[in-house]
């Protein structure tokens, strides 16, 4: 039955061509568009590490004063920010805070391995503040200040691509363009996804503030319900110990839903335009077989007059759709396979195996439900009616 | 002739509903998505409120200090300082106006608070610039050689800290700490406006903006005005002479530069250039038509499929019209024409929808103050679109149908 399918494709293979090409197309859009919604669903699924509601950034603009004068009145606003009782915690960090636009990057090296990881400078207070739980060793405190080799916290992520399970605690990292640039690893925390929920989980080092650094940024961990009225009070307050200084506040729940809906506008743009596309293709498909069974009245009719059930002539319309779509995806596979082999974008081999998967269901249910009719239509052909025309 | 060919394909339309309507499905939404695309990307580099004069206006953004190795670069806006010595004396332009980058900070009104962005500018970014007073008038030179604390405030800024439409003229905001004085109250600007778009517009003298930084590195940008479109490269010409002079390797911050980067550069090429990595505007456009293509190729493939397909209805007609001496390229040029014309009729109905999406867009508020319109540009790349469509999904069908042997189309 099959080989008789593949002998009436081979046959009128000019024409089919053209069926084939476009279901090659459809499979490849949405291939890709489902390996980007693969990858942004497989992200939202890994934790984001930490804590965002309650929690505000401050940014501290000094102007062209010297950083290592702003330090000594860095440190009264953070220790007015702790004076109320509505802030529970406190800490500096650089721009890069979560949500925040800014980042960081750099590379380590260890054992001839390199890799690239977010960088981000924190003061004694920051895990607390978010409330990022450490894993294994500790976060920074002040016994790290005297040390001559940079204490540094890492991820789970550069944990587990560097070193695998192996013990990390003590280990010594060694900075991209300066070999003398090496740090100790004294903790490892979990997760810590700085761009939101949608974001991959890459990679990232934690480093201890220092006096003469540019952490311009002052989270406060609010207590819950604490409204603008109190922030136009610290701002306040600020401005009278810090005269010329500007001062922003960000609540990073904002944050994270401005960021948040970006994210969605893009995948739901992506989700607008396959489903549109598809619609577009199944349609047109609907109308190609339509206009095919048509055509082959007389062959449908002979079949009856000569036995053929309904069902086997359904069977035969849609069997040829799936052995057309079969081609199609065939090819279809060895290009998209191409992706995880190369590895094209740096994506996980997962995220495209399972794409191609999504695709290649999406794209056999596609061909059916536009086969189902059509070939419906042409088993209910009386022999007599079909044969009479010819 | 032509009205004829029209007439046919108008028939052939109203014959099977079921495949016109899938046929103008196809069309007016591949065409729609690409007419909003349009819409946006001339929104982004088009010549929009305020800046009516950017055609012959040229850009700073950024300036790159670079080491001997050229491995490490330090970029950010320009400072004060850079442009006081080399960009306020050039010659050639008009007027030279600056601007900072957009500062977010907050203002609170009672328990409410305010995201604000606030820009510093000089006298002269109220005259290149076209800016619809809704009160009020902007500051002047005076205002920004004396320092003084007044604003310019964007609407939708007053909306919030006053009120709606509240008389606002001559009465304090207060914004990170200052009071500054009201003096004229601006239409909003849209976010996507790099150079224009702040809810606060402050002299770059006030105290707050401290602009008087010892770098080269700083926080302002410039738009200069040049005569006519001559003119411009008079000023780049200038300006890189300018540039070619000042004396390397320099220390700037404890950072040791050996090359400078910075241009004029038109809108156009600025705004190509902020975005990641920075393509130079051939690529932008060139990825950009890629993108157009591979979009249409899908719906031009499913209708080519469904006209072949479909091509035996004709058969008659060709079959009749071959036997009495018609030529392929006769043939082949009415189905093009009718294929066009059908193209022509989705494209309207895109034109519609796409005017639909685009007000839906702007008003949901996903970019503040958005307006995108459909223009003459928008218009002319549509029609331009619309015809690549057309040809893009007529010709393989039309060949098929105008090369069919007269025994087979007349056997039907």
């Amino acid at each position: 039955m099959i080989r008789h399918l593949f002998t009436l494709i081979w046959n009128k293979k000019r024409s089919q061509a053209l069926l084939l090409v476009e279901i090659l197309a459809s499979f490849l859009v949405l291939f890709a568009v489902m390996s980007l919604l693969v990858f942004k669903v497989g992200n939202y699924l890994s934790p984001i590490g930490y804590q965002y509601q309650n929690r505000w950034a401050v940014t501290l603009d000094w102007g062209s004063l010297p950083d290592s004068l702003a330090d000594p009145i860095r440190q009264r606003l953070k220790q007015r920010a702790l004076a109320y009782p509505e802030v529970q915690a406190a800490s500096f960090s650089s721009g890069n805070t979560p949500f925040a636009n800014a980042t960081s990057n750099g590379e380590h090296h260890w054992n001839g391995k390199v890799i690239n990881s977010f960088h981000f400078w924190t003061d004694d207070d920051f895990a607390r503040t978010m409330d990022i739980p450490v894993l294994e060793g500790r976060w920074f405190n002040r016994s790290d200040a005297a040390v001559t080799i940079e204490p540094i916290v890492i991820t789970q992520t550069l944990r587990q691509q560097v070193f695998g399970s192996e013990n990390v605690i003590g280990r010594i990292l060694v900075a991209d363009d300066d070999p003398k640039s090496k740090s100790r690893i004294i903790g490892v925390v979990g997760n810590y996804k700085r761009a939101g929920e949608y974001e991959e989980n890459s990679p990232g080092t934690f480093y201890r503030y220092q006096r003469d650094r540019w952490q311009n940024t002052l989270v406060l961990r609010v207590r819950p319900g604490t409204d603008a009225r109190f922030e136009a009070r610290l701002i306040k307050d600020f401005g009278n110990i810090a005269k010329e200084w500007s001062f922003a506040v960000n609540y990073m729940a904002d944050q994270r839903e401005a960021k948040q809906n970006q994210e969605v506008i893009q995948i739901a743009t992506f989700l607008i335009l396959i489903t549109f596309l598809l619609i577009n293709v199944a349609l047109g498909l609907f109308g190609v077989l339509n206009v095919s069974i048509a055509r082959r009245r007389g062959e449908i009719g002979l079949r009856r007059a000569l036995g053929a059930t309904e069902g086997s002539i359904s069977w035969q319309f849609v069997g040829e759709m799936w052995v057309l779509a079969t081609f199609a995806l065939v090819l279809g596979l060895l290009l998209a396979g191409q992706f995880p082999l190369l590895n094209v974008f740096d994506l996980d081999a997962g995220v495209y195996l399972v794409a191609m998967g999504v695709s290649v269901v999406v794209i056999y249910l596609l061909v059916t439900l536009c086969a189902v009719f059509p070939s419906r239509q042409a088993a209910m052909v009386q022999p007599a009616v079909a044969l009479h025309e010819e | 002739m032509l009205t004829n060919y029209i007439k046919i394909a108008w028939k052939v339309l109203l014959r099977h509903p079921f495949y016109t309507f899938i046929t103008l499905f196809g069309i007016s939404l591949t065409l729609t998505v690409l007419m909003v695309l349009t819409s946006f990307i001339d929104h982004l580099i088009g010549v929009h409120y305020p800046e009516t004069k950017r055609n012959r206006s040229l850009y700073m953004m950024q300036l790159g200090i670079i080491d001997s190795t050229k491995n490490s670069r330090n970029q950010s806006s320009l400072s004060y300082k850079f442009l006081k010595q080399f960009v306020l004396p050039l010659q050639t332009p008009e007027k030279i106006a600056i601007v900072s980058d957009r500062m977010t900070t907050n203002s609170y009104v009672g328990s409410k608070r305010l995201r604000l962005g606030l820009k510093f500018t000089d006298a002269a970014f109220w005259e290149i610039t076209d800016f619809a007073f809704v009160a009020g008038k902007p500051y002047r030179q005076p205002n920004v050689t004396n320092g003084d604390n007044v604003a310019v405030i964007s609407e939708s800024f007053r909306d919030d800290y006053f009120g709606k439409e509240a008389a606002v003229v001559g009465k304090s905001i207060e914004v990170d700490n200052t009071r500054y004085r009201v003096l004229g109250v601006v239409k909003s600007v849209p976010d996507t406006q790099l150079f224009t778009s702040a809810d606060v517009y402050l002299p770059y003298t006030v105290p707050k903006s401290n602009y008087l930084t010892d770098s080269y590195l700083g926080m302002f940008q410039v738009i200069m005005l040049a005569r006519d479109s001559q003119n411009m490269a008079a000023i780049e010409q200038e300006y890189k002479e300018v540039i070619s002079r000042i004396p390397v390797p320099f220390v700037d911050n404890g950072f040791k530069a050996y090359h400078l980067e910075t241009d004029a550069k038109t809108y156009f090429d600025t705004f190509a250039n902020t975005q990641a990595g920075g393509p130079d505007i051939a690529t932008f456009l060139t990825l950009v038509v890629l993108f157009a293509l591979m979009f249409m190729l899908l719906p031009a493939l499913n209708l080519v499929n469904l006209n072949v397909g479909r091509s035996m209805e004709r058969a008659s007609e060709i079959g009749i019209r071959k036997a009495f001496g018609a030529p392929i390229t006769t043939l082949l040029g009415q189905f093009i024409i009718e294929n066009l014309f059908i193209t022509l009729l989705g494209g309207l109905l895109a034109l519609g929808l796409s005017w639909i999406i685009i007000t839906l867009i702007n008003q949901s508020g996903w970019i503040a103050h958005l307006d995108m319109t459909i223009n003459l540009t928008v218009l002319i790349v549509s029609t331009l679109l619309t015809l690549i469509f057309g040809v893009l999904s007529g010709i393989i069908p039309a060949w098929r149908m105008a090369k069919l042997s007269i025994a087979d189309a007349l056997k039907s």
